[in-house]
């Protein structure tokens, strides 16, 4: 993906910003001169229109002025014929155009009117020159009506001789009649104006606003503000010539036009503004209608561009979520790819390990097989050969076990066999395993135990030695000579009243690991690999194991290491509790009902009354021998006492001895091979309990104890192990291994009958006598019928023998599922192979024992 | 992931359905612009209006200045448009001002206009209320509804012949308009009498201003009155001094002497230009003086303190005060009117809408707008401080009519004249003398 640099991005928003900008300049433009071209049309079309309208009201005004003066014209003409004129004048009657009429006969400065004064031409202005038809009209004056006026006046002539002047006096009423009732709407202002005095003679009705009356053509510019004298000298130019003058001004912030208005010739004026906005409604009306639509495409304009604004973000979001997606998913598979590639690499490596690994102890057994050859007859190198053999052997088995244990993991086949255990037993057996290891290599081992408060659980036994065992033997292996290894089981607060919640830290001071190393102990294929550790054989597979069936368990596991200080392993398992055995009758059985444990450790003393609690024995804990000398002489009676050998020593241990009963016993609480401590024992009855212990432990010391009187000795172990005598019934289908049993047995005095397959064990068995035989060591995978097929039919035999005869699967398929199958078979032990001839004594002296029992 | 892409698609179909939803509702708009053009045969001219009933209405016009409003003007309009809006009727303006001395006066054309029934409506001064109403020129009003409401003194002043001729629309009374500044300035008080009067003018004329008392050639009369009149209007003898008047008893000239001779006094002193005064028009001439702080003293209808093409609005403290006499500062008020031409072409039509344009409601927005006194006994608005002196007199009803009907010798525009003949050069003898012949004129017509 290539990036956009900031730069040119703000380029591109430059360029867009400028397109954008320059197309609105375009667009303004041409609405500016859309509107320009509009606005002059309109005011073309305004001036146009008033000047039509003016036009209109001239040409009514000249109308009448004409009629005036023809209606005159008609009565000179009538008078001139009348033989008494004044006579005809006093009978005339005013009307509402004329208000008056008056006759001077010629050669005379005074006449007559019909309104019956003496009439003379004084107060009449003549001299302006202005004229209707002809006639002669005066300048405009206030008449006795108190209205604005003007006289014509008409020559009365009787054949070709002028005998008089005929007067007659119009009102500037009478045109308002003729006028219409305002025009533009009303808003119009119309004074019509005497041009010689500039006085406004009429304010037809209806024309401007009524309030505002103007005097004359001063007062019009005064009150409405025209002061230019531009414009004023224009207006006595027209006025003075006669023409027509417009001019745009604004009256009172209205813009309007202003006009004078020539009529007659100029004799009287049409004065008076418009507002534009008047003239120009329907104009005002396309510009708004027009502003509407720029307005509506400016809007649907900036709408498209939201929308496409709004769709190109979208898209964009889309985009960049599918960038990120694709992304994370080329980190996936590169990721995937490099675990892949790791993993192969592991793969080749582990390969390349476990050719090695493999090859040494084979190398190994091969060898010393060829060496055993040539040197058979020198027994004692037979004796070494043999011994190396067996241990490449044995550590080639574990590398077998191993790996199959990592694919069943890695695959998830492994099933958790849960069965009540005690923990006791755990710890024991793991104990007498690792003990002489770590003896061997002269390292100090620990075992702690504190605040566990029930010893029977429920769970795997066999995982948790498998994971005690691992990392115990890791302890030991990763730990030079004479360190020191801490195994320690602690008892965690309870989660649940059912479950017992278990710390179990194994801690040595050895090599230690690198922080790079912890983050990969855990996978499997991996080893610590330095001149240290190289020396140290082992699968790396261990932890990855462990850690597997920690995690099976609903379990942690940590770890904490530092180089040449030692490692810490940390595992927490919560393992079910199981339900109450009865414990206390064992105790009544045996009388005791007081115990005494002298100890000098707190923790040990509180470790010791939670392991009673429940077996309703009263426990006195005191940390010496004072205290417990005290308690004597107090009248105390215990039936056992309970004295740790480190805190209170040999002297404590002789002087309780000498003021006890001699039947109540002393049981030292001791680590395994403490010194000493036989010394003790002599001092009467007693024994040694190794520390830290369990109930179950303490039980079986007392057990011990208490059965001593009685000298109901158990058979000797030696004794128990041998096998002379005994005769089998094997099934094995592969000639070598039938021979290897069939000698083994044959070294320990027992012999023994093979067939090949589990057929022909049935068939053997079913022909054989009862007792024939005293157990049937079955392999499990072979032609014809498998050891499971055959075991079913054996016990589904009608024959006495065929439900109890110990059937002892061998087999290389050693899994706990695979035992499981064994024994849903009906079979009764299970011993994988290869043999281990110790194990499978003890196997087949506890199967014959337990079926002689039953 | 599909679940965002899922999310994306929605929001892409939300906005998609919006915008469709929007151009939907584009489209129905403007199919319903487009649509609706449905013809159908019409004559396209309405139809004829009632024929629209016209009243003349004839009043003096004011010269308006640009960007001014004229609030006693505006104030008239609205109950003019009021009675027009209530009655549907239309009031046609028509007005005359003369443009100089030389022109023919207001009174003298609205004589003219109303004995040759031009209008139907006028706004006369009260001789011309007199003249024509002696003439019987002029509707009897006594009959409108509102008419009912007014003032006595009102009624009494505006009713000749025992017709009610005209109604006013506010009570105007003229007083002194006085430059307080300046009073304070030199120390002086403002004055009662005729003598403190003279004082002052003396103390402003010692004190570089020429001519103290700004007068034009109409309103100087209102010094006369209130001089002469004091006593017959406050002096609780008023209807039989009149009377004692109109009779012959007692002479109008006995009570226009002081006046006369105090104008004379102020002439000789030179606190009043005569030849200035005699050429000049109301407010035009003496105005700009006095708004520029030259002149001290005006003499101005009531009106003028709240409008602003007259004295509405000073840039120094302006009281109103009365004329002095001696009963102290004295308010002197004519009765200008509304009349109804008695033979007008729609005298009832014109009746009605005076009668709307004097009701109460109308006199409540005329007063309210122009702050005057009303006529109508029944409103009562609050007037300007600076008129608050002026007002004080009259609510304590200390006044001197400028003019009054009941008089056989019209005072208002008879007054004005003989002062005129006085500004001209005539002696005060000669104008008593004048009244003397008006009083006897009067007898004999009577």
């Amino acid at each position: 993906m290539k990036k956009i640099p900031n730069e040119q991005r703000k380029k591109r928003g430059f360029s867009l910003l400028l397109s954008i900008i320059l197309v609105f300049c375009v667009f303004g433009t041409v609405v500016f001169a859309v509107s320009r071209k509009i606005t002059k049309e309109m005011s073309d079309s305004a001036i146009q229109n008033l000047s039509e309208s003016l036009d209109l009201l001239e040409s009514t005004i000249e109308a009448i002025l004409r009629s005036e003066a023809e209606f005159q014209t008609l009565i000179a003409r009538e008078i001139a014929r009348v033989e008494d004129p004044e006579a005809y004048i006093r009978a005339c009657e005013k009307n509402q155009t004329m208000s008056k009429m008056a006759l001077i006969l010629a050669g005379r400065t005074e006449g007559v009117s019909n309104t019956g004064d003496r009439f003379t031409e004084e107060g009449l202005d003549f001299s302006a020159g202005g004229t209707v038809m002809g006639l002669p009209v005066s300048r405009s004056y206030l008449n006795y009506m108190g209205t604005w006026s003007y006289t014509i006046k008409c020559p009365v002539e009787r054949d070709g001789r002028e005998i008089g002047t005929l007067y007659a006096e119009y009102i500037y009423d009478a045109i308002d009649r003729s006028l219409p009732d305002g025009f533009y709407n009303k808003q119009a202002s119309l004074y019509i104006m005497d041009a010689e005095s500039q006085r406004f003679v009429l304010k037809p009705k209806g024309m401007g606003r009524r309030s505002a009356g103007h005097l004359n053509l001063t007062d019009f510019y005064r009150a409405n503000d025209i002061q230019d004298p531009g414009i004023r000298a224009e207006v006595d130019t027209c006025l003075e010539e006669g023409r027509n003058i417009l001019f745009y001004h604004s009256i009172r912030d209205v813009q309007a036009l202003n006009y004078m208005w020539s009529v007659n010739g100029g004799t009287v004026y049409l004065v008076g503004y418009v507002p534009v906005e008047a003239i120009q409604q329907e104009g005002r009306t396309v510009s708004q209608n027009i502003l509407v639509v720029v307005a509506s495409m400016l809007a649907a304009f900036f709408l498209c561009i939201l929308l496409y604004y709004l769709n190109w973000r979208q898209q964009d979001r889309l985009r960049r979520e599918q960038e990120a997606e694709r992304k994370l998913h080329s980190q996936q598979l590169a990721e995937a790819l490099q675990a892949a590639q790791i993993a192969s690499e592991s793969k080749t490596t582990f390969l390349s390990n476990m050719s090695h690994d493999i090859r040494t102890p084979m190398n190994a057994v091969l060898g010393f097989a060829t060496l055993l050859a040539l040197e058979a007859e020198n027994p004692a190198r037979v004796r070494e050969y043999t011994k190396k053999i067996m241990a490449s052997g044995q550590h080639l088995l574990s590398l077998i076990n191993d790996i199959l244990d990592v694919s069943k993991i890695e695959s998830g086949k492994v099933v958790l066999n849960f069965e009540k255990f005690s923990l006791n037993d755990v710890v024991s057996s793991v104990d007498a395993i690792i003990q002489p290891m770590a003896k061997a290599r002269g390292q100090a081992f620990h075992l702690e135990m504190t605040g566990v408060r029930h010893e029977y659980l429920v769970g795997d036994e066999t995982r948790i030695n498998q994971i005690l065992i691992n990392l115990l033997s890791n302890a030991v292996k990763y730990t030079p000579e004479g360190g020191a290894i801490w195994f320690r089981i602690i008892g965690l607060k309870q989660r649940s009243g059912q479950y017992e919640h278990i710390r179990i830290e194994v801690e040595d001071n050895g090599y230690g690991m690198t922080p790079e190393y912890l983050e990969t102990i855990f996978d499997a294929f991996t080893r610590a690999e330095n001149s240290t550790t190289n020396k140290v054989q082992g699968t790396g597979l261990g932890m990855a194991i462990t850690k597997s069936i920690v995690e099976l368990m609903g379990g942690t596991i940590e770890v904490y290491s530092e180089v040449d200080r030692g490692t810490l392993f940390r595992v927490d398992l919560e393992l079910r509790i199981q339900e109450e055995r009865a414990d206390r009758r064992f105790w009544e059985q045996r009388g005791i009902s007081r115990v005494l444990a002298v100890d000098g450790s707190p923790e040990s003393r509180e470790d010791i009354r939670v392991l009673m609690e429940d077996t309703g024995v009263r426990l006195d804990a005191v940390p010496g021998l004072e205290e417990a000398l005290a308690l004597l002489r107090d009248g105390g009676e215990w039936q056992l006492l309970l004295l740790d050998w480190e805190t209170c020593g040999p002297a404590a241990a002789k002087g309780l001895r000498e003021e006890l009963p001699g039947d109540v016993p002393i049981l030292l609480m001791a680590e395994l091979d403490a010194p000493d401590v036989e010394k003790a024992l002599e001092l009467g009855r007693g024994g040694v309990l190794t520390k830290p212990f369990f109930v179950s432990a303490l039980r079986e010391k007392v057990e011990e104890l208490w059965a001593e009187p009685g000298g109901e000795a158990g058979p000797e172990p030696g004794e128990m192990e041998d096998l002379k005598g005994l005769r089998f019934l094997a099934a094995e289908d592969n000639e070598i291994n039938a021979e290897i049993l069939a000698e083994l047995l044959e070294i320990e005095g027992a012999s023994c009958e093979i067939v090949e397959n589990g057929r022909l064990a049935l068939e053997r068995f079913q022909r054989s006598e009862e007792g024939e035989f005293d157990a049937i060591l079955m392999d499990v995978q072979m032609p014809v019928m498998s050891g499971h097929e055959a075991a079913k039919a054996i016990r589904s035999l009608e024959r006495e023998d065929a439900g109890r005869i110990p059937i002892i699967a061998m087999t290389a398929n050693a899994f706990a599922e695979d035992e499981k199958a064994a024994l849903d078979a009906g079979m009764d032990a299970h011993v994988s192979k290869p043999l281990n001839m110790e194990l499978l004594k003890k196997v087949i002296r506890q199967c014959t024992g337990r079926r002689g029992e039953s | 992931m599909h679940r965002t892409k899922g999310r994306i698609m929605m929001k892409r179909i939300k906005s998609k359905s919006r915008t469709a939803v929007l151009l939907a509702a584009l489209t129905a708009l403007c199919l319903t612009a487009c649509g609706g053009g449905e013809t159908e045969f019409k004559n396209l001219i309405s139809e004829e209006k009632e024929e629209e009933r016209v009243v003349n209405l004839f009043s003096p016009m004011e010269k308006t200045a640009p960007n001014a409003e004229n609030v006693a003007r505006t104030a008239a309009d609205l109950t003019v448009a009021m009675a027009e809006e209530a009655l549907d009727v239309s009031v046609a303006y028509w007005t005359y001002t003369a443009e100089n001395y030389q022109d023919k006066t207001y009174d003298e054309v609205a004589l003219d206009r109303a004995r040759n029934n031009m209008d139907d409506l006028y706004l006369l001064n009260p001789d011309v209320i007199l003249a024509l109403g002696a003439e019987g020129k002029l509707m009897d009003l006594s009959g409108l509804d509102s008419a009912g409401n007014l003032r006595e003194i009102i009624r009494t002043a505006n009713t000749v012949d025992g017709k009610l001729v005209a109604i006013p629309q506010e009570v105007v009374a003229y007083g002194l308009f006085v430059n307080a500044d300046l009073f304070r300035q030199y120390d002086l008080s403002l004055p009662e009498t005729p003598e403190e009067f003279l004082e002052c003018c003396r103390v402003f004329k010692e004190n570089g201003i020429e001519t103290p008392i700004g007068a034009n050639r109409w309103w100087l009369e209102t010094f006369v009155f209130a001089l002469a009149y004091t006593d017959l209007y406050n002096g609780g003898n008023t209807e039989a001094e009149i009377a004692a008047l109109n009779s012959g008893e007692a002479r109008y000239s006995d009570y226009m002497r002081p006046g006369f001779e105090f104008l004379q006094t102020l002439i000789d002193r030179g606190y009043i230009d005569p030849e200035k005064a005699l050429v000049s028009e109301a407010i035009e001439a003496e105005g700009p003086d006095f708004l520029a702080g030259k002149t001290p003293i005006v003499m101005a209808y009531w009106g003028a303190a709240n409008t602003e093409t007259a004295y509405g609005k000073t840039e120094f403290e302006m009281q109103v005060i009365g004329f002095p006499s001696s009963r102290g500062q004295m308010p002197v008020m004519p009765m200008t009117g509304w009349a109804v031409g008695a033979e007008a072409e729609h005298r009832e039509d014109a009746a009605r809408v005076l009668d709307r344009m004097v009701s109460d409601e109308a006199l409540q927005l005329f007063s309210e707008t122009n702050r005057v006194i009303s006529p109508s006994k029944n409103v009562k608005v609050d007037c300007v401080p600076a008129l608050r002196p002026l007002n004080d007199r009259i609510e304590e009803g200390i006044y001197v009519l400028g003019s009054n009907a009941g008089m056989n010798v019209e005072q208002w525009g008879n007054t004005c004249l003989i002062v005129r003949d006085l500004l001209g050069g005539a002696t005060v003898e000669e104008c008593m003398a004048s009244f003397d012949r008006l009083q006897e004129a009067a007898m004999a017509g009577t």
